[in-house]
C-alpha cells in the first residue's frame, strides 16, 4: 500500500441543488489508494447525490472530480466505469435472467468475443478467475443470477468490479451503498472479512446506516451533516456515539416541532394491535394508540417499521396478529376496510403513492372521500360540493398553489404534501398514519407540516409516526417505540420538558 | 387553526398556472385536423361536401363509436383489450341468430349479455391469473374468432326478422337514424359517468396511479373487472347495431373494428398508459377517423392504402400523447 499514490478519488467543492433546494453543497473529501472509507449521514444529508456524482449518473452545479488523478467529465457513468468507479446498490444492479459470469461482463464482451461471437468457455474461466482471487467459493459462474441469495448477488456485483479491472487496467474503486442492509449476520461477516483481503487492489467507499459496519472495517469516516461534510477523521479518533453526534449534531429546537402545541393524549384507546407479525420482517409486536396521541416508531431503514405502518393501513397483509379501531377489528391487507373504519394513511413516496400529478388538487383531494361530494341522488358528484371542500381545505392547509383546479405535478414538495394530508382532512380519520412525512422537504414546509400534525393531534386523531429522522420523531411524539430487526426494544415517554435524548434511542437501534 | 405565521421560506412558490387554454390544446388540434381533413376531401372531390354523405359519415361511425367508447373505459384503466373487434363479430351472429328466435330486444339483449361474458372473462384472466391484458385479450380475440366461425361456418347468418333492421335504421327522434342515436346517447352516458360518478373518477385513478389509487382505498380489482365488463357489454351492444345495419351476422370485419377504435380511442387523446382522456375525447377521435376513412372512400383511395395511412395514424397518434416522463423503459 503506497501512501505516497496518487488518491484513487478527490472530490472538490461539489454542490449540486434540485429544485433550488441543495442538496450537497461544497463537498471535498479524499479517498486514498486502497483505502476503506465510511460515508455516514442522516437520511438527506446528501449520501447518495455524492455516489452519484462519483459514479457519473448525477450532474453536479459545481465542482472538480478526479478519479486517479485525472479530471472526471461529469455524468457519464460509462466513463466513470472505464476508470473502474462500480458502485453496488441497494437494489441491486444485476439481471436476474443471465448467468453470473454473463452479468460480470455485460457490457464489455468485445474483449471476449471473436468477430461478433462470444468466447463462452473464456468468459466463464476469466469470470472463475476473478471469483478465485477474490476468495468467493459461493458462487458458481455459470449459476442463474436469480436463483442465489441477496448476499451471493451482492458478491458477484463485486467481483464484477474486480472483472471491470481486468478489462480496463485500473484499480477499481467500488462504492457500496448500504451493503449489509439485507444480509444475514454471517453473510455480513463474510462480506466484510472479503473487504478486509480486497483492499490491497482496490479503494473502497461504504455508506451505512450502521456505526457497527462502519467501525468495522473503515480506516476513515467522512461524516456529512445536511448536504455538508461536517468532518473527515481517522475510525480511531472517534467513536459511534461521537460519530452520531457528529451526523445529527444539529439541537433540537422545540419551537421547530411546535412542543409547546404538544398535548397529553386522551384516555380512548383508538386503534389497538396485537401480535402484528409479518414473515421476515415483524414479530409480534403490540401497541395501543389513544385520542390525540402521537406515537412514534424508531429504527434503522430495514427494523420493520414502515411495515408495521403498512400493516396497520391495511396495504400490506399481515401473517398473523389483529388491528381494532374503535373497537372494530380489521381485515389483514384491506386498505379498502381500513379506510372505511378511519385510519388514513400519508406514505413516504408522496409521487408515487400519494398524488396523481396529471389530475387537479380538486380531484386527488376527494379521491377517498367521493361519497361526501355526492348529489342528493347519490349518484354523481356535485361540482358545487367538491369544489368548496377542496377550497375549504386548501385554505385550511395554506396550499399554496393558483387554484384548486391545478395539476398537483405543478406544486412544490411542501405542498403536494399539505393535499396528501388534505385528502384525509376532507374524509375525515380517527387514525391518521404518517411515513416520514418530513421527506424530501425543506426547512420551511417541514415546519409548517409539524404544525399541522399539532393541529390534526390536538383535534383528537390518533396518529402514528414512523421517521429516520431522529430530531423530528422525538420533537413529535409523546411516545416513541424503537424497533430492531423487526421487534421492539425500548419505550420511551416523550413528554414535553422531558424528552429522551437520541443517543439513548440510538443504542436500543442498533 | 395554526398558531404561527406563514413561513416565508417555504420553498419555491408553486408556479402560476400554465396558459389557461392548455388544457384544450389537445381538443383544438383536434377541431383544426377535422377542419383541415374536412376542407382537403371538399376540394378533392365536392361530393364529400354534401349532406347525404355527411348522413353516411354518421351511419359508418355509429358503431365505430360504441367500440371505441368501450376500448376507451379499458384504455382509461392503464390496460388495452384487444378482443373488442372479435367481441363485436360474435355479437352479431349472436344477434342474428336470436332475432329470428326471441325477437329484436331479445337479439339486443344477448348480444349484450354475450359481450359482457366476455369481459368478464377478459378480466377475471387479468385481475386473478394476473394475465397481462395485452394477452388475455389477444388470447380472447383468437377465441371468439374460432367460435364465430363454428357458429356461422364462415359465412354470413342472415336473419329474417326485417322488423329489426327497421329498428336500428328507422328514427324516433329528429330524423336521426336510431343506431346513431344509441351510440350518441351512450357517448353522453359514458362522459357523465367519467366525469361525474365514482366509478369514472376511480378508472381515472387507477389508470393515473395505482398505488394512489389502492392507498386511497379504490377497490382497484373490482372496478378493473368492471371496466372490462361494460367494455364487453358495449362492444356486444355495437354487434347488435352492426347486425341490424347489415341485415345479417357477419363474421368479417373484427380486425378493422379493432384497428380503428384504438386510432379513435388514440386520436381522442386517451393515452395508452392510462389517466388520461376519457370517453368525451374519444367522441371528437372517432370524428377524426370517420371523416378519414370516409374521405379516402369518396376520394377513391384504394383500401391498402387506406390500412397504410390508419396505421400511421395510430403510430403518430401514440407518439404525440405518450408521457416521457412515465416511462424509463419502453418494452
Amino acid at each position: 500500500m503506497s501512501l505516497t499514490a496518487k488518491p484513487a478519488l478527490e472530490l472538490d467543492g461539489i454542490s449540486k441543488a434540485y429544485n433550488g433546494i441543495p442538496a450537497i453543497q461544497s463537498v471535498s473529501f479524499t479517498l486514498k489508494k486502497n483505502q476503506v472509507l465510511g460515508l455516514v449521514g442522516e437520511n438527506g444529508a446528501g449520501k447518495s447525490t455524492i455516489l452519484g456524482v462519483i459514479n457519473g449518473v448525477v450532474s453536479p452545479d459545481s465542482g472538480h472530480l478526479r478519479i486517479h488523478g485525472a479530471e472526471a467529465a461529469f455524468g457519464h457513468p460509462d466513463e466513470a466505469a472505464r476508470h473502474g468507479v462500480a458502485t453496488v446498490f441497494q437494489e441491486q444492479g444485476l439481471i436476474p435472467q443471465l448467468l453470473v459470469y454473463e452479468n460480470m461482463f455485460l457490457g464489455r464482451e468485445a474483449k471476449y468475443s471473436v468477430g461478433g461471437i462470444l468466447r463462452r468457455q473464456s468468459m466463464i474461466a476469466e469470470a472463475q478467475a476473478v471469483l478465485d482471487d477474490l476468495n468467493i467459493d459461493n458462487v458458481d459462474p455459470r449459476a442463474v443470477t436469480g436463483d442465489l441469495s441477496f448476499g451471493q448477488r451482492q458478491l458477484v456485483e463485486i467481483a464484477k468490479a474486480f472483472a471491470l479491472a481486468r478489462v480496463y487496467p485500473v484499480e477499481p474503486i467500488i462504492l457500496l451503498d448500504e451493503p449489509t442492509s439485507a444480509l444475514s449476520e454471517k453473510e455480513a461477516a463474510k462480506l466484510f472479512d472479503g473487504i478486509q483481503h480486497w483492499r490491497s487492489k482496490a479503494s473502497i467507499i461504504i455508506v451505512s446506516h450502521s456505526m457497527a459496519d462502519i467501525f468495522r472495517c473503515c480506516d476513515e469516516i467522512v461524516a456529512l451533516k445536511d448536504g455538508n461534510v461536517v468532518a473527515q477523521l481517522a475510525a480511531g479518533e472517534t467513536s459511534p456515539d461521537g460519530l452520531h453526534e457528529l451526523i445529527v449534531g444539529r439541537k433540537r429546537e422545540e419551537e421547530y416541532y411546535k412542543e409547546f402545541r404538544q398535548r397529553d393524549p386522551g384516555d380512548r384507546v383508538i386503534l389497538s394491535a396485537r401480535g402484528l407479525r409479518k414473515e421476515g420482517a415483524v414479530a409480534e409486536i403490540s401497541f395501543d394508540l389513544r385520542e390525540g396521541e402521537i406515537l412514534g416508531f424508531a429504527g434503522v431503514l430495514g427494523a420493520g417499521k414502515s411495515v408495521v405502518a403498512s400493516m396497520v393501513a391495511g396495504l400490506t397483509p399481515r401473517d398473523g396478529g389483529e388491528v381494532q379501531v374503535g373497537g372494530r377489528a380489521i381485515a389483514s391487507g384491506s386498505s379498502y376496510q381500513a379506510i372505511s373504519e378511519g385510519i388514513g394513511y400519508v406514505p413516504a413516496e408522496r409521487n408515487l403513492a400519494g398524488i396523481i400529478g396529471a389530475h387537479s388538487l380538486e380531484w386527488n383531494l376527494t379521491l377517498p372521500g367521493l361519497s361526501r361530494v355526492m348529489d342528493r341522488s347519490g349518484l354523481s358528484i356535485s361540482s358545487r360540493k367538491s369544489a368548496e371542500l377542496a377550497n375549504f381545505w386548501l385554505k385550511r392547509l395554506r396550499v399554496r398553489a393558483p387554484g384548486r383546479g391545478a395539476l398537483a405535478r405543478s406544486l412544490s414538495g411542501g405542498n403536494q404534501q399539505k393535499v396528501v394530508f388534505a385528502k384525509w382532512l376532507a374524509r375525515g380519520v380517527r387514525v391518521l398514519v404518517l411515513d416520514e412525512p418530513g421527506r424530501g422537504l425543506d426547512v420551511g414546509a417541514k415546519e409548517e407540516i409539524y404544525d399541522l400534525i399539532r393541529d390534526i393531534a390536538a383535534e383528537g386523531t390518533a396518529v402514528l409516526l414512523i421517521s429516520d429522522n431522529l430530531p423530528e420523531l422525538i420533537g413529535l411524539s409523546n411516545r416513541i417505540l424503537v424497533m430492531r430487526k423487526g421487534q421492539v426494544t425500548a419505550e420511551f415517554k416523550a413528554d414535553v420538558g422531558a424528552k429522551p435524548e437520541e443517543s439513548a434511542i440510538v443504542k436500543h437501534m442498533i | 387553526m395554526s398558531s404561527t405565521t406563514t413561513n416565508a421560506r417555504s420553498g419555491p412558490r408553486a408556479e402560476t398556472g400554465p396558459h389557461p387554454l392548455r388544457a384544450y390544446y389537445g381538443i383544438i388540434a383536434q377541431l383544426l385536423a377535422v377542419i383541415a381533413l374536412i376542407a382537403f376531401f371538399a376540394i378533392q372531390n365536392p361530393l364529400f361536401f354534401t349532406l347525404m354523405n355527411f348522413q353516411n359519415i354518421g351511419m359508418q361511425s355509429s358503431v365505430l363509436l360504441l367500440v371505441a367508447l368501450a376500448g376507451t373505459l379499458v384504455i382509461m384503466i392503464g390496460s388495452i383489450d384487444l378482443s373488442v373487434g372479435a367481441t363485436v363479430v360474435l355479437a352479431t351472429l349472436v344477434t342474428a341468430i336470436a332475432v329470428d328466435a326471441y325477437g329484436s330486444l331479445g337479439g339486443i339483449g344477448l348480444a349484450v349479455a354475450t359481450g359482457a361474458a366476455v369481459g368478464l372473462v377478459n378480466g377475471g384472466l387479468m385481475v386473478y391469473l394476473k394475465v397481462p391484458s395485452f394477452l388475455a385479450t389477444l388470447g380472447m380475440m383468437s377465441v371468439l374468432a374460432g367460435i364465430a366461425g363454428h357458429l356461422s361456418g364462415g359465412i354470413a347468418i342472415i336473419y329474417q326478422n326485417w322488423a329489426y333492421t327497421d329498428l336500428v335504421n328507422g328514427s324516433v327522434i329528429l330524423g336521426l337514424p336510431n343506431v346513431a342515436t344509441v351510440a350518441l346517447v351512450t357517448a353522453a352516458v359514458l362522459a357523465f359517468v367519467s366525469l361525474r360518478t365514482k366509478f369514472g373518477r376511480y378508472l381515472y385513478a387507477i389508470g393515473g396511479g395505482e398505488v394512489v389509487a389502492s392507498n386511497s382505498g379504490v377497490p382497484i380489482n373490482r372496478f378493473k373487472i368492471w371496466a372490462f365488463v361494460v367494455c364487453g357489454a358495449l362492444c356486444g351492444l355495437a354487434g347488435a347495431m352492426l347486425a341490424g345495419q347489415v341485415g345479417a351476422g357477419t363474421p368479417a370485419a373484427g380486425s378493422s373494428i379493432l384497428l380503428n377504435s384504438i386510432a379513435a380511442i388514440v386520436m381522442g387523446g386517451t393515452a395508452l398508459s392510462g389517466g388520461v382522456g376519457g370517453p368525451h375525447r374519444t367522441i371528437l377521435g372517432v370524428l377524426l377517423i370517420a371523416i378519414l376513412s370516409n374521405g379516402m372512400d369518396v376520394t377513391g383511395v384504394g383500401g391498402f392504402t387506406q390500412d397504410i395511412v390508419k396505421g400511421l395514424v395510430i403510430i403518430f397518434a401514440v407518439a404525440l400523447t405518450t408521457d416521457r416522463k412515465k416511462y424509463q423503459f419502453i418494452k
